[in-house]
C-alpha cells in the first residue's frame, strides 16, 4: 500500500524557475530526482540518510547556500541549482577527487559507468590545481565476494551508508589511512567546501567496522552496487568484462520472496565458447536493494539440458500414472497454473510443503479479516512507517526485504521497532536505539500478538474477553519512591537601590517521598523482556510515532495454532492502526498459494519437480527430465509486495519445458507465457498478456514492474480469538528450520558465489559445546550435520537449513518450524 | 630459272610457317611497343625479356577448351576463323615475300630447286591480293552472324559496313599507281621503281599513298578503325564467343593481313625490293617493319573514331579524294 | 513549390564551369574547313610524337614506371593500415596491451575479441585475444583508440589467403621478444600527434 500522492501532502517548489510538486518534508535532492531534475551528487543515496561527504549537491535555496541532500523543501521554496560560486566549489571538489586518482581507467572494472568520470567531464575538469603526495593503499578482499581497491576509492561513503541505513549490517566504516597532511596554504586559496571535503578524504579509507580485515556481513554486495567508482567489485568479476560488453536482461531475483528487480548481465563465455553466460547481477540500487542470493546466486541455470525424446516420453508416461506432483516455490506463476490445470483435468494431487502452511494461513487470515492479502509491503513501510514490529520471522535469514525495511525505518524515519523471535540475534538491536528485542519461548507467538494488542489497540474496540485476558497479566503494586520536586518559594527582599521591599520568587528543589502505583505488564516478562524497564522504554519509543506496521514471518504459518494467530493478526488490524505484511516463504510462494489448490500430503506415484519423487523433473540437471531454471525462462513471479513481476530468460535453454509436457497431456497454448493472461482473476490476477507487462521504476522510485495483485476487502466481524495455549511450548533441545542468509534452495547452493554450507548453525557457545559434527535426531528420522558457529545467534536453539531438497528436512520437521530434537555428537 | 611446282610448294610452306611465326612474334612486339610507349616493361617473365611469351600464349590457345555456343550455327561458327586465316595467307601467295633462291645442290632430294620470291606471280597480282583481302570480309561477318550473340551481330554489321566501304578506297587509291605502272603485277611495280629512292611512287602519288595507308588500317581492323571488336563498345564484336585456337586464327589472320598491307605499301609506294642482292631484301624488310611499327605506334597514340565518323571519312573525304587523284593522274598522263 | 527542380535530371548543371572547348562547326562549309585545318595542322603527329618520346625516355632515359612487384616493393607510408602488430614496452619487454577492450568495442566490423582475467600480480591480464582478419576492414579505429599504443597497424599487407577467415592470436601479432630492439614506434593512425606536448596541461607535482 504505497502512499497515495494527494494534492494535500504535495507542496510546490521552484527549481531553476520551473515549478515542481514535492512531498512535504522531503530533501531538495530527492524532490529534484523525483521530478527528473539533475542536481549533481555523488555521496547521496535516495533511500538513505545524507552523508554530506561529497558536497557537490550544493544549491541555493531562497538565496542561501544549502546542501540539497540535507535541506528539506518548504512551500514556495526557490532553488537555484548552479550559481558561479557553486560551480567554483563543484569544480574544485571534482579537481580534488581527481588528485591522485589512478588514471588507469582502461583496466578499471567500472569501464565508463563511473560517476567520478562523469562528473569530471560534466564539470569540465581539464586541469589540476591541487597536489599532495599519494599514500600506498593495498587491495584487499573483505569477504568471499567483496573486493576493495582503496586506490580507486573516493571515500564518498555510499557503501557504508547503504550498509548501515539499508542493509543494517553496518559492516564497513571509514577508517584512518594516514595520508599526508594538507598544505595549510590551501585553506586560504581553496573554496571552503572543497577544502574540508579534501581534508576528510585525505585521511580516510573504507574498512570493515569490526576492526579485522574481514567484514563478517551478509555478503549482499549492495556496497558493490552503489560504489560510484571501481573501488568495490565482486571478487569473481574483477577484470572479467567491460560493462559495455554485457547485455542486460531485466529479471526478478529468483530465490527469496522479495522479488527484487535485477539485471542479469550476460556475455559469451570466452573467445572459444560463444554460449552466453551470466557475468554478474546488477540492480537499480536507488530503488531496490538486493540480498546476497539475488546478487550472487545467478549461475544456477540448467546447462546439461537437451531435447531428450526418450526422457520426454518417459515423463509423459510418468504423468499419466502419477498420483502426486510434489514441487516447491521455485516455480513461475505460469508453471503453477499448468500444475493446477493438471490437477483439474487429471486429478493429480499437488503437494508443496514449502507453501502449504502459508496458503492455509492466508486462508485463515482472509476468513478472519476479510482482506484477501496483507495490507502493506516493505517498500511502503520504508516510505511511511515509523514503528515496525516483527513477529515470527528470522529477519536476518527469511526475508531480506523485511530486514532492510525494519532497519531502514529505524535509520531514516527515526523509527522504533519490536522484534519477537525465539532465536536470539545480536544484529537486530544494532538497527536502532529504540529497538526492543524479545527472545521469547517457542510457542509464545500468540502472546506477542496479545502484547501488540495491549500496546496499540484501541481499547474501546477490543472484545471484552480479550481485554480481560490481557489485563489478567497485569499486576499492580504500590511503591514508594523518592522524587525530585521543584517548589517555588516567595521571599521578601530589600532592594538596596530603592530601599523598598520587593517580593521575589525562588525555585527550590527538594527530595520528596511519594507513593505511586506501578502496573507491571506480565506479558513483557513472559516474552523474555524486562517489564520494569519496558514501560519507560516504550514511552520513549512511542514519541512522535504515527504509522505502525507489523511484519509476520514463516514461524507463524507453521505454528500449531496458526489459525488462532491469523485471527489475532486480523484483530490487531481491526483494532490497532496497524498495517500488516507477511513474508511468503521463498521465491514464488505467494503465486503458488494463490494459483494452486494444494493437498496436505503426497501419496502413491510421485513426480518431483525440483523435489524428491519417483520421477524427477529437475532444473538442477540431475533429474529424469530436464527443466529450465528460473534464469532460463520467461514468466511471472509474485512477491512480498503483492506484485506480479515479469522475468526474462538470460541464458539459453535447449531442453523441454513443462509447457511441452502440457501440450501432450492436456493441450496447451504455444508458449509458456501464453498462460500469463490466463491466471485466475478471482485470486487477484489480471488478464494481461506477458508482453504487455511494464517493467520499470519511476524517477520517484515507484514500482511499475508488472502489476499489483487486486486485493479485496470484505467487512467482517471481529474474530473470536483463543487464549494462548501454553501446551504448545517446546522444551529441551530445539532445532529451528532456518537457512543461512544467502541460501534458499538447491539453486542458490548450486551457484558458485554462494559459499554457505549445509550445516547446523548455532551460537558460538553452543557450537563449542556441540563439537564439529552432530546427528540431529527427530521423531521420524535424523540428519548428520557439521556444526558451524554463527556469532550473531544467541541462545541454545540451533538452526537446521532446508535448502537441499534431497535431504528431506521439511519431512523431518513435519508441519512445523521448531522441533524438539536430540543432538548427538558424532 | 624455271618455277617448278615443288618450288611453289616449298614457298607456300615457308610463307605459312614464317608468316604465322611472325604473326605470333608480332603480338609480342605489339605488347612490348605499347608497353614502352606507356613507360611499362611489357611481358618480362616468360623467357628472357618475355620472349617465350609467344610460346606460352600458343600453349594456352591450343589447350584452351573449345566452346561452341549452344544456339550458334556450329558449322559456320567453326569455318569462319578458317576463312579469315586462309584468305589472309592466300593473299600473301601473290605478294613477293623474301627473295627467290635456289636450294643448294648438296641438299638431297630438293637440291637445285628454285624457290621463287612470289609463290604465284600472277599478272593480276594487285587485283588478286585486294580481292582476297576483300573476301576476308566473310570471316568476321560469318563469325558474327553465326554465334547467336548480339555483340557478334553488331560486330558483323560493322564488319560489312567498314570492309565494303574501305575496299572502295583501297581500290581507287591504288588505281592511280597502277595507271602509272601499267601493270597489275608486283614484279612490274618493283621494276618500275628500280631506279632508286627518286623513282619511288610515293613521290608521284603521295595522295594515293596516304589514302592507301588509311584504307589499309581500316582493312586490317587496326586502331583507329578497330570498330569491329572494340571492347568498350561491343565487347569483342564478331569474336565475342570465340576462344582458344579459333580466336587465335582470327588473330593470325589479322596479323597476316597487317603484313600483307605492309608489303603492298612497301612494294607499291616505297620502291619494293631490289632484285639485285641481299641488301634490297634488307631494305624491304625494313620498310615492312616500318609499316608494321607504324600500326602499333598509331595504336598507342590515337583514339579510335566513331562509326559515323568512319563512314563520313570514307565516303565524303577519302573516296572523293581518290577519284580526284585518279582524274588528275589520268590528265597528267594524257598530257 | 513547383516540380521543375525535380524534373531537371542534370543535377548540378547550373553550377558547372564550362571549359573553353571551342565551337562545334556549324554547317557543311565550317565542318569542311575544320577537317582541312586539322588535317594539315598535324595534330595527329603531335600524338605520335608524344608516344614516341615516352618510348625513347622509357628505353634510354630509364624512365620506366613498372615495379616488378614480388621482386621489388614500393615503400609504404607509415599511415598505411595493414595487418596489426602488438607492441611491447621497450624497457621491460612486457606487452603493452592492458586489456581495456576499447579496440573490441570500437571495432566496426566486430572482428576483435578478447578475454581478460585477474592475474596473480593483481593486474588485468589478457588471457586471449583474436582478430578475425576475414572480417577486418583495416579501418584503423583500433589503433586510433588504443590508449597504450599497443595495437598498431604493421607493414605486412600481403595477406591473400585461400581461406575465408584467418584468425590471428595475440602471440602471432606480438613483437617477438628477441626482436624487441627492432620494434619500430608506429607513426600512423592513432599515434601521438606531433604537437601532443602542447596540448597537455601540467599537473602540479612539487613534492
Amino acid at each position: 500500500m504505497s502512499e497515495v500522492q494527494t494534492v494535500d501532502n504535495m507542496i510546490s517548489i521552484t527549481i531553476d524557475g520551473i515549478e515542481y510538486k514535492a512531498k512535504e518534508g522531503e530533501y531538495i535532492l530527492n524532490a529534484a530526482r523525483a521530478n527528473d531534475v539533475f542536481i549533481p551528487a555523488i555521496c547521496y543515496l535516495t533511500r538513505c540518510s545524507p552523508t554530506l561527504a561529497c558536497r557537490i549537491c550544493l544549491v541555493e535555496a531562497d538565496g542561501k547556500q544549502v546542501y540539497a541532500c540535507n535541506a528539506k523543501v518548504k512551500e514556495g521554496m526557490e532553488v537555484v541549482t548552479s550559481t558561479e560560486n557553486i560551480l567554483t566549489e563543484r569544480r574544485a571538489i571534482m579537481e580534488v577527487y581527481d588528485v591522485n586518482h589512478p588514471l588507469q581507467c582502461g583496466v578499471c572494472d567500472k569501464s565508463g559507468e563511473c560517476e567520478l568520470q562523469n562528473y569530471t567531464l560534466e564539470l569540465a575538469v581539464d586541469s589540476q590545481s591541487y597536489m599532495i603526495p599519494d599514500t600506498k593503499r593495498e587491495t584487499t578482499n573483505w569477504s568471499s565476494v567483496l573486493h576493495y581497491d582503496p586506490g580507486l576509492c573516493i571515500v564518498c561513503e555510499r557503501c557504508t551508508t547503504v550498509c548501515k541505513d539499508m542493509i543494517g549490517d553496518a559492516a564497513i566504516t571509514t577508517a584512518k589511512r594516514g595520508g599526508a597532511e594538507l598544505d595549510k596554504s590551501y585553506k586560504e586559496s581553496m573554496p571552503k567546501d572543497a577544502y574540508s571535503m579534501w581534508n576528510k578524504l585525505q585521511k580516510s579509507v573504507i574498512a570493515p567496522s569490526n576492526g579485522t580485515g574481514e567484514t563478517n556481513c551478509s555478503d549482499c554486495g549492495e556496497c558493490i552496487a552503489v560504489c560510484p567508482v571501481g573501488a568495490l567489485a565482486s571478487r569473481d568479476f574483477v577484470y572479467q568484462s567491460n560493462a559495455w560488453d554485457l547485455k542486460r536482461v531485466p529479471a526478478v531475483a529468483a530465490h527469496s520472496s522479495d522479488g527484487a528487480q535485477i539485471y542479469y548481465e550476460v556475455k559469451p563465455t570466452s573467445i572459444t565458447d560463444r554460449t552466453e553466460k551470466i557475468y554478474r547481477v546488477t540492480n537499480e540500487w536507488n530503488y531496490v536493494s538486493l540480498d546476497g542470493s539475488a546478487r550472487f546466486a545467478y549461475d544456477f541455470q540448467n546447462t546439461t539440458a537437451s531435447k531428450d525424446k526418450a526422457a520426454f516420453d518417459a515423463a509423459i508416461e510418468a504423468f499419466k500414472k502419477a498420483e502426486t506432483i510434489r514441487f516447491n516455490a521455485m516455480i513461475t506463476n505460469e508453471e503453477a497454473m499448468m500444475l493446477q490445470t493438471l490437477k483439474e483435468k487429471m486429478g493429480v494431487k499437488l503437494y508443496n510443503p514449502e507453501v502449504k502452511a502459508f496458503q492455509t494461513f492466508l486462508n485463515h487470515y482472509e476468513a478472519a479479516s476479510g482482506n484477501s492479502l496483507w495490507t502493506t509491503d516493505p517498500d511502503a513501510i520504508m516510505k511511511k512507517s515509523d514503528f515496525v514490529i516483527s513477529i515470527g520471522a528470522a529477519l536476518r535469514n527469511d526475508s531480506p526485504a523485511m530486514k532492510y525495511a525494519f532497519n531502514n525505518v529505524q535509520k531514516l524515519n527515526k523509527g522504533a521497532g519490536l522484534y519477537f523471535h525465539p532465536v536470539g540475534d545480536t544484529l537486530i538491536p544494532t538497527f536502532g536505539k529504540t529497538v526492543e528485542v524479545f527472545t521469547h519461548k517457542v510457542g509464545h507467538e500468540e502472546l506477542a500478538l496479545y502484547l501488540v494488542l495491549d500496546l496499540f489497540a484501541d481499547k474501546e474496540k477490543l472484545p471484552e474477553d480479550v481485554k480481560e485476558y490481557i489485563d489478567s497479566f497485569k499486576k499492580t503494586e504500590t511503591k514508594t519512591i523518592k522524587e525530585k520536586e521543584v517548589k517555588t518559594v516567595k521571599e521578601m527582599v530589600l532592594n538596596e537601590e530603592t530601599g523598598e521591599e520587593e517580593e521575589v520568587s525562588k525555585k527550590v528543589t527538594e527530595m520528596v517521598d511519594k507513593e505511586i502505583t506501578v502496573t507491571t505488564n506480565g506479558l513483557v516478562d513472559l516474552l523474555g523482556g524486562d517489564a520494569s524497564k519496558f514501560d519507560a522504554a516504550f514511552e520513549k519509543m512511542m514519541k512522535k510515532k504515527e504509522h505502525f506496521s507489523m511484519m509476520l514471518g514463516e514461524d507463524l504459518y507453521y505454528h500449531e495454532k496458526a489459525e488462532n494467530i491469523a485471527k489475532l493478526v486480523a484483530l490487531v488490524e481491526a483494532t490497532c492502526d496497524m498495517d500488516v505484511v507477511m513474508t511468503p516463504p521463498k521465491s514464488n510462494a505467494l503465486g503458488v498459494a494463490l494459483i494452486c489448490d494444494l493437498d496436505d500430503a503426497q501419496s502413491g506415484y510421485t513426480i518431483g519437480y525440483n523435489e524428491n519423487g519417483d520421477f524427477r523433473l529437475s532444473a538442477l540437471g540431475d533429474g529424469d527430465l530436464d527443466m529450465p531454471a528460473l534464469n532460463q525462462q520467461e514468466g511471472t513471479l509474485c512477491n512480498i509486495g503483492k506484485r506480479l513481476l515479469p522475468t526474462n530468460a538470460a541464458v539459453e535453454y535447449n531442453g523441454y519445458e513443462l509447457n511441452d509436457l502440457m501440450k501432450v497431456l492436456v493441450g496447451a497454448p504455444e508458449l509458456t507465457i501464453d498462460w500469463t493472461a490466463m491466471l485466475p482473476t478471482d485470486r487477484g490476477f489480471k488478464a494481461i498478456a506477458f508482453d504487455d507487462l511494464t517493467n520499470s521504476f519511476d524517477n520517484d522510485g515507484s514500482d511499475n514492474r508488472g502489476y499489483r495483485l487486486e486485493t479485496s476487502n470484505v467487512e467482517t466481524d471481529l474474530p473470536e480469538v483463543e487464549k494462548c495455549d501454553e501446551s504448545a511450548l517446546l522444551e529441551g533441545e530445539i532445532a529451528y528450520r532456518c537457512n543461512p542468509a544467502r541460501q534458499f534452495n538447491d539453486f542458490t547452493d548450486k551457484s558458485h558465489e554462494i559459499f554457505e554450507a549445509f550445516a547446523l548453525y548455532a551460537s558460538t557457545e553452543k557450537a563449542e559445546a556441540l563439537g564439529n559434527k552432530v546427528e540431529v535426531v527427530f521423531d521420524n528420522g535424523s540428519i548428520t550435520l557439521d556444526v558451524l558457529a554463527d556469532e550473531k545467534i544467541t541462545g541454545d536453539i540451533v538452526k537446521v537449513p532446508d535448502f537441499k531438497a534431497a535431504k528431506g528436512v521439511y519431512d523431518l520437521f513435519g508441519g512445523s518450524r521448531y522441533k524438539t530434537v536430540t543432538l548427538r555428537k558424532v | 630459272m624455271e618455277v617448278t611446282w615443288i618450288g611453289v610448294l616449298i614457298k607456300a610452306i615457308i610463307i605459312l610457317a614464317v608468316i604465322s611465326a611472325i604473326a605470333g612474334f608480332g603480338t609480342y612486339i605489339e605488347r612490348k611497343v605499347l608497353a614502352f610507349m606507356q613507360r611499362r616493361l611489357g611481358p618480362m617473365h616468360v623467357g628472357p625479356y618475355g620472349l617465350l611469351q609467344i610460346a606460352a600464349d600458343g600453349i594456352k590457345l591450343f589447350t584452351k577448351e573449345d566452346i561452341v555456343p549452344q544456339n550458334a550455327n556450329a558449322f559456320i561458327f567453326k569455318i569462319a576463323p578458317v576463312i579469315t586465316a586462309a584468305t589472309a595467307f592466300i593473299a600473301l601467295s601473290a605478294v613477293p615475300v623474301f627473295p627467290d633462291f635456289t636450294i643448294p645442290s648438296w641438299i638431297p632430294v630438293l637440291g637445285g630447286t628454285f624457290v621463287p620470291s612470289i609463290a604465284s606471280d600472277l599478272n593480276i597480282g594487285v587485283l588478286f591480293v585486294l580481292g582476297m583481302m576483300a573476301a576476308g570480309l566473310y570471316g568476321p561477318l560469318l563469325a558474327g552472324m553465326s554465334q547467336a550473340n548480339k555483340w557478334g551481330i553488331i560486330g558483323a554489321a560493322r564488319t560489312a559496313v567498314q570492309f565494303l566501304s574501305y575496299e572502295v578506297v583501297t581500290g581507287l587509291s591504288i588505281l592511280a599507281p597502277i595507271m602509272l605502272v601499267g601493270s597489275l603485277s608486283f614484279v612490274d611495280f618493283n621494276a618500275y621503281q628500280a631506279g632508286g629512292i627518286g623513282d619511288w611512287l610515293v613521290w608521284k602519288q603521295p595522295v594515293a599513298f596516304v589514302l592507301f595507308l588509311i584504307a589499309g588500317f581500316a582493312e586490317t581492323n587496326r586502331t583507329p578503325f578497330d570498330l569491329l571488336e572494340h571492347e568498350a563498345e561491343v565487347v569483342s564484336g564478331y569474336a565475342t564467343e570465340y576462344s582458344g585456337m579459333r580466336w587465335g586464327m582470327f588473330f593470325i589472320g589479322e596479323y597476316a593481313n597487317m603484313i600483307t598491307v605492309s608489303v603492298i605499301a612497301a612494294v607499291v609506294f616505297l620502291g619494293g625490293y631490289d632484285a639485285a642482292g641481299t641488301l634490297g631484301w634488307l631494305f624491304i624488310m625494313a620498310k615492312i617493319a616500318f609499316f608494321f611499327f607504324l600500326m602499333l605506334w598509331v595504336r598507342a597514340a590515337w583514339p579510335h573514331v566513331r562509326p559515323d565518323q568512319l563512314m563520313w571519312l570514307c565516303w565524303k573525304v577519302l573516296m572523293p579524294l581518290a577519284v580526284v587523284n585518279i582524274v588528275i593522274t589520268a590528265l597528267v598522263m594524257m598530257v | 513549390m513547383g516540380l521543375e527542380q525535380f524534373k531537371n535530371r542534370n543535377v548540378g548543371t547550373q553550377n558547372y564551369t564550362m571549359v573553353d572547348a571551342g565551337h562545334s562547326p556549324q554547317g557543311a562549309m565550317c565542318q569542311f574547313k575544320q577537317v582541312v585545318k586539322r588535317t594539315f595542322k598535324g595534330e595527329l603527329f603531335v600524338g605520335l610524337w608524344v608516344t614516341m618520346r615516352s618510348m625513347i625516355k622509357a628505353l634510354f632515359a630509364n624512365d620506366m614506371h613498372t615495379v616488378k612487384y614480388p621482386l621489388e616493393k614500393l615503400p609504404i607510408s607509415p599511415r598505411y593500415r595493414a595487418i596489426h602488430d602488438m607492441l611491447r614496452l621497450l624497457e621491460s619487454g612486457h606487452y603493452r596491451c592492458i586489456g581495456c577492450g576499447l579496440c573490441e568495442k570500437i571495432c566496426i566490423s566486430n572482428c576483435i575479441a578478447m578475454d581478460t582475467r585477474y592475474d596473480e600480480n593483481q593486474r588485468k591480464e589478457v588471457s586471449e585475444y583474436t582478430i578475425n582478419f576475414g572480417r577486418c576492414i583495416f579501418c584503423g579505429y583500433c589503433a586510433e583508440v588504443c590508449p597504450e599504443l599497443a595495437i598498431v597497424h604493421g607493414p605486412r599487407y600481403e595477406n591473400a589467403s585461400q581461406q575465408r577467415a584467418g584468425f590471428s592470436l595475440f602471440e602471432d601479432m606480438l613483437t617477438p621478444i628477441d626482436k624487441l630492439n627492432l620494434q619500430q614506434e608506429y607513426d600512423g593512425f592513432g599515434a601521438v600527434s606531433p604537437n601532443a606536448d602542447e596540448n597537455i596541461k601540467q599537473t602540479p607535482l612539487a613534492y
